[in-house]
């Protein structure tokens, strides 16, 4: 599986004496949209947090284009290009919309600080070339009447989407969603698979874990179903809708 | 022998304190999650109003005593119902932290207006002459200090671990959420928690008042002592705290005792850095450890105060023009010199402002790097002959340095004993300007201290040295300011508010972490090196810890996170008591008020609440419709 971004085998986490993640093995193919869908406590959110080494695995490989990444630390692993959102937007308060927008091209940029210091005209381009970069972003998902308010300040749908933009900013080769659709309206949802669609296209490889089915049927290649730590089925949206497994995880076993 | 086992009984007998007041910080600690460091003001607070009642008025011992500790802890409940009690759920922990040490600060100063600044000693319970056994003289009153501790510690434990309300003290310790849906009153637990913490505190004042020599700001003493007590003996543990203090009082009189007093203190911050370094639950560890690695880290909310486009070009402009002008405006000499003063001053918290107010980090120890600039300049000028800009290089690279160092310690450390470590340094710092006599001269100073220059250009007059102090100011300004609006002051900003999130988008934290304190660091040795440069004297106190907590103050008083902001601050609090001498004596009661006050009620501080009303302001006029904003392409 050397085409896939993201391998991952025979992964485990417990908690105490519950296992959070129980021996997962997942491949997600380069340039594939990947979803991750399951019941709460299924264990998708510890999965991402386990990738991204917020949570130190007990055992299992991770490797990202082709490499392993395990006990990397997190600004590592984004160094290499896998950036994730958190279920919780998790922008930044005391900064502007557009600003949080930019924060995430953190590890692009080339000018080094003193320049700025000295307020050089290298320094100043960058920052207009990041400025004009985040402000196409932000006119793609309609916050541009925002751009200059506190990001606190934005409802809870726009500051998920404005998580998403600041992961984009970041030029991720892998992008991990954590349910960017949790509190936008219809509209709003239709616009983020728009937005996923057109990222997958671009050849970043996503992973997103949603709730939200309308969303992960329409954009999603691969569907995996996690339940209570391990990987109950995996495959099209059209199979997995049909899979008995899945709807027993869903409306609760009845044989 | 004898003088050794005697060395011992006066370490425990010291120790006592330091354990009481362990105790009072572990019982908050427990509740809050905060460390109060206004504690140890309490004891002097209450050996001082023991005095009045006692020595002046005359009333006898046993009511005396009780209603002086009465009186401190209904002082103390009135502190905790006005500021402690409403700030614990508002403000995150390491603005607590500040907020104490606002009102340690404050006790102090109400201290100094009610008792001036001299010594008191209480008489001993029961008179002068001590019990001789064996050979050994024991004051009769450490058998009271012995005894009321015992009570005092055996009490606390009574109360926390077998009565219900101790158990409903312990489920605020575990989760203040839940504690509140099971319907315990989490406020009137808070308030309990810090009033018995003031009671024990001031109790255990009384009883060592007859032994030791108290001030108005002896409280700062027992707080730092009591506080390595609790660390070393682990903060969640009742047994640790009085173990960790008696231990701390043995080791500190042994090396008083056998070194000198300079070797005590030197060792008491040794122990206190070696504990957070390797044991940062404490010897006796367990108790409450707070799983801070995997909760959500606090996030913390600063209003956005920028000022955008146009607006800034013409604020800095004016601002520019108002600092070159300001000589012309007052030709009185005294304000002329504290302008200067403020300038100096405004130099270290910006520095400050870079640490705290942008990468979130609490330094209390930033006059230790003034210390280490002043005198590494002051003692090569004057013992060497050095140059001062070459002293005041040298200075700045030893101030590296050492916050290299202390960042070995400090970097790995989260929350409140990032903070305590740097007060470590600082008081450490403090103990080798007052010690080390042959070199920095002691107590009473280092003099002859030449005008700083550069070159052949001396800048002697007071003027020259403010048009100097203004060119720094102005180029250290413009140069942060680029360095705040890039990448860099973004990520510190983002290290701040959230690590989490930053580390995700790869932002490198400890590095960052790690420049702003070189940063602070290097500001503040500049500042003290142009302090003593400009009034050609150096005195430890000048560059000792309170002054790290006056510039504290001066920045959160004038706006965190702003730049330009602390030098509100710091020029209200330089220019007031030169303005008006009275306010002199009511200095350090102001600075704590003023820290307390703007933590409470103005979080932005002066800079930031005018600037953000001022933009609220004139964009309500510019841009009446909000419906024309949408529209924008």
């Amino acid at each position: 599986m050397n085409d896939a971004t993201l391998a991952i085998q025979g992964l485990s986490k417990s908690f105490g004496g519950v296992r959070a993640i129980a021996d997962v093995s997942l491949a997600v193919p380069q340039g594939s949209l990947t979803a991750v869908i399951g019941p709460n406590g299924a264990g998708k959110t510890t999965l991402f947090n386990l990738v991204t080494n917020l949570y130190v695995a007990d055992s299992g490989a991770i490797d990202f284009q082709g490499r392993s990444i395990r006990g990397y630390s997190p600004g590592a692993i984004a160094r290499m290009g896998l950036i994730r959102t958190f279920q919780s937007a998790r922008i930044f308060p005391g900064m502007t919309t557009r600003e949080n927008a930019i924060a995430g091209a953190h590890m692009h940029l080339r000018v080094p600080t003193w320049q700025h210091m000295l307020w050089l005209k290298g320094a100043r381009r960058e920052e207009a070339a990041l400025a004009a970069k985040a402000d196409r972003l932000l006119e793609l998902v309609g916050l541009t009447p925002f751009r200059d308010v506190a990001a606190t300040d934005l409802p809870m749908g726009a500051q998920k989407m404005l998580e998403v933009v600041r992961a984009l900013m970041a030029e991720p080769r892998l992008l991990l969603l954590d349910e960017p659709a949790a509190g936008l309206n219809d509209a709003e949802t239709a616009e983020l698979a728009e937005l996923l669609r057109a990222v997958r296209d671009s050849g970043v490889t996503v992973i997103v874990v949603e709730h939200n089915m309308s969303l992960v049927m329409g954009v999603a290649d691969q569907v995996v179903v996690l339940d209570a730590g391990s990987i109950v089925a995996s495959g099209s949206p059209r199979a997995i809708q049909q899979d008995k497994r899945v709807i027993a995880a869903y409306v609760g076993a009845e044989a | 022998m004898n003088l050794a086992i005697q060395i011992v009984i006066g370490g425990l007998l010291q120790g006592a304190v330091f354990a009481v007041i362990a105790l009072g910080f572990s019982l908050v600690f427990r509740v809050t999650g905060v460390l109060n460091l206004s504690q140890g003001a309490f004891c002097v607070v209450g050996a001082l109003v023991m005095y009045t009642i006692e020595v002046s008025w005359g009333w006898p011992l046993p009511v005396a005593a009780v209603a002086a500790s009465l009186a401190t802890t209904a002082f103390g409940l009135a502190l905790g119902v006005l500021c402690f009690v409403p700030a614990v759920p508002r403000l995150p922990t390491s603005s607590m932290l500040i907020l104490t040490a606002g009102l340690l600060t404050l006790l102090q100063g109400v201290l100094l207006i009610g008792w001036s600044s001299q010594p008191y000693a209480l008489p001993p319970f029961s008179g002068e002459a001590p019990v001789v056994l064996w050979g050994i003289r024991i004051p009769t009153q450490g058998f009271w200090i012995a005894g009321i501790t015992i009570a005092v510690v055996f009490a606390m434990w009574f109360m926390v671990q077998r009565t219900t309300l101790g158990t409903a003290l312990r489920a605020c310790a575990e989760n203040r959420v839940a504690a509140r849906l099971m319907g315990i009153d989490v406020p009137r637990m808070t308030l309990l928690s810090f009033g018995l913490a003031v009671l024990i505190a001031a109790i255990s004042g009384i009883a060592v008042a007859p032994i030791t020599s108290l001030e108005f700001d002896t409280g700062g003493f027992f707080t730092n002592f009591g506080f390595i007590a609790v660390a070393i003996g682990g903060l969640g543990s009742f047994l640790g705290s009085v173990a960790g203090g008696l231990f701390l009082g043995v080791a500190e009189q042994l090396a008083a005792g056998y070194v000198s007093s300079l070797f005590a203190n030197a060792l008491a911050l040794a122990l206190l850095l070696m504990v957070l370094l390797w044991r940062p639950n404490g010897l006796f560890g367990g108790g409450v450890a707070r799983r801070t690695d995997v909760r959500d880290e606090q996030r913390i909310y600063h209003a956005i105060v920028r000022v955008q486009g146009r607006g800034g070009l013409v604020f800095a402009i004016t601002a520019i023009a108002l600092v070159l002008g300001l000589p012309l405006l007052f030709s009185n000499a005294g304000i002329l010199s504290s302008l200067v003063i403020t300038g100096i001053l405004y130099i270290s918290v910006l520095g400050l402002d870079v640490l705290m107010g942008y990468a979130g980090q609490v330094s209390l120890g930033q006059a230790g790097f003034m210390a280490i600039g002043g005198y590494t300049a002051a003692i090569l000028a004057v013992t060497y002959g050095v140059p001062p800009l070459w002293g005041t290089l040298a200075g700045i690279v030893l101030s590296v340095a050492a916050a290299g160092v202390l960042s070995f310690v400090t970097l790995r450390l989260r929350g409140h004993y990032l903070a305590l470590a740097t007060l470590a340094f600082g008081l450490l710092i403090d103990s080798l300007t007052v010690g080390m006599v042959d070199t920095t001269g002691g107590p009473s100073g280092l003099a002859g201290i030449p005008a700083f220059s550069i070159g052949s250009i001396a800048f002697v007059s007071p003027i020259d040295m403010y048009y100097l102090v203004a060119a720094i100011i102005i180029v250290l300004v413009l140069a942060l300011y680029g360095a705040m609006r890039s990448g860099f002051g973004r990520a510190l900003i983002a290290v701040r508010t959230d690590q989490t999130a930053a580390a995700a988008l790869g932002v490198n934290v400890v590095r960052y972490k790690l420049a702003a304190f070189l940063i602070s660091a290097a500001l503040g040795s500049l500042s003290g090196s142009l302090y003593a440069f400009y009034f050609h004297f150096l005195a430890p106190e000048m560059v000792a810890t309170p002054r790290s907590f006056e510039m504290i103050a001066m920045l959160v008083a004038g706006g965190e996170g702003t730049l330009v902001g602390s030098a509100l601050g710091v020029a209200l609090l330089t220019l007031l008591p030169t303005v008006f001498q009275p306010f002199a004596l009511y200095k350090t009661l102001a600075e704590g008020l003023l820290l307390v006050l703007c933590f409470m009620w103005l979080p932005e501080g002066m800079f930031g609440f005018a600037t953000v009303w001022l933009t609220r302001w004139l964009r309500r006029r510019a841009l009446p419709p909000p419906a024309a904003e949408k529209a924008m392409p």
